[in-house]
């Protein structure tokens, strides 16, 4: 009769690590940005302008990040932000200031491609333990009696 | 989105896509058909993946990594993203030009690498780990699907140059993952060759060693009690014994059993469970966990590559500060279990024993 292992068998390819982004080096999600804008119509004038004085500063202080301006002739001008998770997120831009395209574009620039998802209703999950540790009625001076 | 949506994604992802803004004109000139040529077939999949990535997207995938003033040119990158199997497909569309250059002496000196990088970390993190736990562990940190992982998390995806080979009897098959697993260790190299090998061991710190690992689930016992007597009884310390220490809900249907195991006076672990055979099989667990999983903290670490100099070219030939390096204690080699007595006699190992004797002189 041949017994089992004494040690639980290590298969290759369940060796693998999980993916702590952020612990020690941080990649930033975002991969390209695209400005898409009309030369006539009066809805790009502030998209215009934004590409005109900030998108250069906007290139050199975000290294990371290739930026693509384009032609969107009779449109309203909108960005686009393609992520590492092949997802991409699209921001009209018409109405907006100079000031309020920039904040668009800094949402753009911060965020990681992932679907919206409402955080009030979720429970916390975490891949480490309770920096406190988990409360047990047997552990304490005076156990706990119901 | 459905499972059908998903693997549509995905499959697009790995299919070569070419911007049109970096190409001098689109479409190319063979996708054209005119009456003049003679019939020639175009694959639009085959033509996207001969095609070079822009050097806009090599860039940014430099910075994005931290590397963007360490790799010199765009065509030292496109160097590291380019898998050996893509020469066959190159040739063959490009017969008369110079192929080239692959990232496979790179991955080679890259995975040489990260093996002794994760290698000294886990060795000196975890010194009474046991041999097969700490090379599974290694595999688990710079291994062949972490490494995969790493070069989808920088996005190497749509730089990767290669082409799928079947399997054939003098070499194996080339997938995706194999393909992608060959960037991250040519980064390595590269690092290594324009920095220095204290360069080359911060970038696998920050990339790969701090990656999430559970070693918990890699030391499992068939029977962790027999398993804890034989250590104790190597380490030459009195046999364990397990107490009841807590207890509520016996013969209800949610009984609580908390269980220590003890060597002598000291208390080696302790389990729960809704038996008593549980929580002392669970108690037994813990002890072994907390003997193997012992952790040196990581800003003690003492990591034998600190004894290089930290200068540019050859480690051995580089001048500059060292630290110093002060060797972690060794205690007894760890029990070889289910080996039918082959380790030898079950007595006392003899660094215990050495301890031990050097207490009686006093």
């Amino acid at each position: 009769m041949k017994l089992a292992p004494t040690t639980k068998p290590l298969l290759r390819a369940q060796l693998t690590s999980r993916p702590a982004n952020g612990h020690v080096a941080f990649i930033p999600q975002i991969r390209k940005l695209v400005f898409e804008y009309c030369d006539k119509w009066p809805s790009s004038a502030n998209a215009r302008r934004y590409i005109h004085d900030h998108l250069e500063d906007l290139a050199r202080t975000n290294p990371h990040v290739e930026i693509v301006v384009k032609q969107r002739n009779q449109r309203e001008p909108i960005i686009r932000g393609f992520y590492l998770n092949d997802r991409d997120k699209v921001i009209p831009l018409n109405g907006f200031e100079v000031t309020g395209i920039q904040q668009k574009v800094q949402l753009l620039l911060d965020a990681s491609g992932a679907k919206i998802k409402p955080l009030k209703r979720r429970t916390v999950e975490s891949t480490t333990e309770a920096a406190r540790g988990i409360w047990s009625g047997l552990h304490v001076d005076q156990p706990f009696k119901i | 989105m459905g499972y059908a949506q998903k693997r549509l994604a995905s499959t697009a992802a790995k299919l070569a896509s070419v911007a049109p803004s970096t190409l001098r004109a689109f479409p190319p000139k063979e996708a054209v058909a005119s009456s003049s040529s003679k019939t020639s077939f175009f694959d639009a999949q085959t033509w996207a993946a001969v095609q070079p990535p822009p050097p806009t997207a090599l860039t940014a995938f430099a910075h994005r990594i931290g590397l963007g003033k360490v790799l010199p040119s765009t065509e030292i990158i496109q160097q590291a993203c380019t898998h050996p199997s893509f020469l066959a497909l190159y040739s063959r569309h490009h017969p008369n030009e110079p192929l080239p250059a692959t990232n496979a002496n790179l991955a080679t000196l890259g995975n040489s690498l990260l093996g002794l990088f994760a290698t000294e970390y886990v060795n000196a993190s975890y010194p009474h780990l046991p041999t097969r736990v700490l090379k599974a562990a290694v595999s688990a940190y710079v291994g062949p699907t972490t490494c995969t992982g790493v070069a989808k998390e920088m996005g190497a995806t749509p730089l990767l140059r290669w082409h799928r080979t079947p399997n054939t009897p003098l070499r194996p098959a080339v997938l995706h993952p194999d393909a992608l697993s060959s960037v991250p260790r040519a980064l390595t190299a590269l690092v290594y060759q324009y920095r220095s090998l204290l360069s080359a061991r911060k970038f696998v710190q920050k990339f790969f060693l701090s990656r999430d690992v559970d070693l918990r689930t890699m030391i499992k016992f068939r029977d962790p009690k027999l398993a804890l007597a034989e250590t104790v009884a190597k380490f030459g310390r009195e046999r364990p014994i397990s107490r009841l220490l807590k207890e509520t809900g016996r013969f209800s249907n949610s009984p609580v059993f908390v269980v220590g195991i003890y060597s002598g006076a000291d208390k080696l672990g302790e389990g729960f469970g809704s038996s008593l055979k549980m929580a002392e099989f669970r108690a037994a667990e813990d002890s072994l966990h907390r003997l193997y999983l012992t952790r040196q903290p990581p800003h003690l670490l003492q990591l034998p590559t600190s004894t290089f100099a930290n200068g540019q070219g050859s480690v051995f030939d580089a001048r500059g500060p060292q630290v110093p390096y002060i060797a972690g204690e060794m205690g007894d080699s760890e029990i070889l279990h289910g080996s039918a007595g082959r380790t030898g006699a079950r007595v006392p190992g003899h660094r215990s024993t050495a301890a031990d004797e050097d207490l009686e002189d006093i």
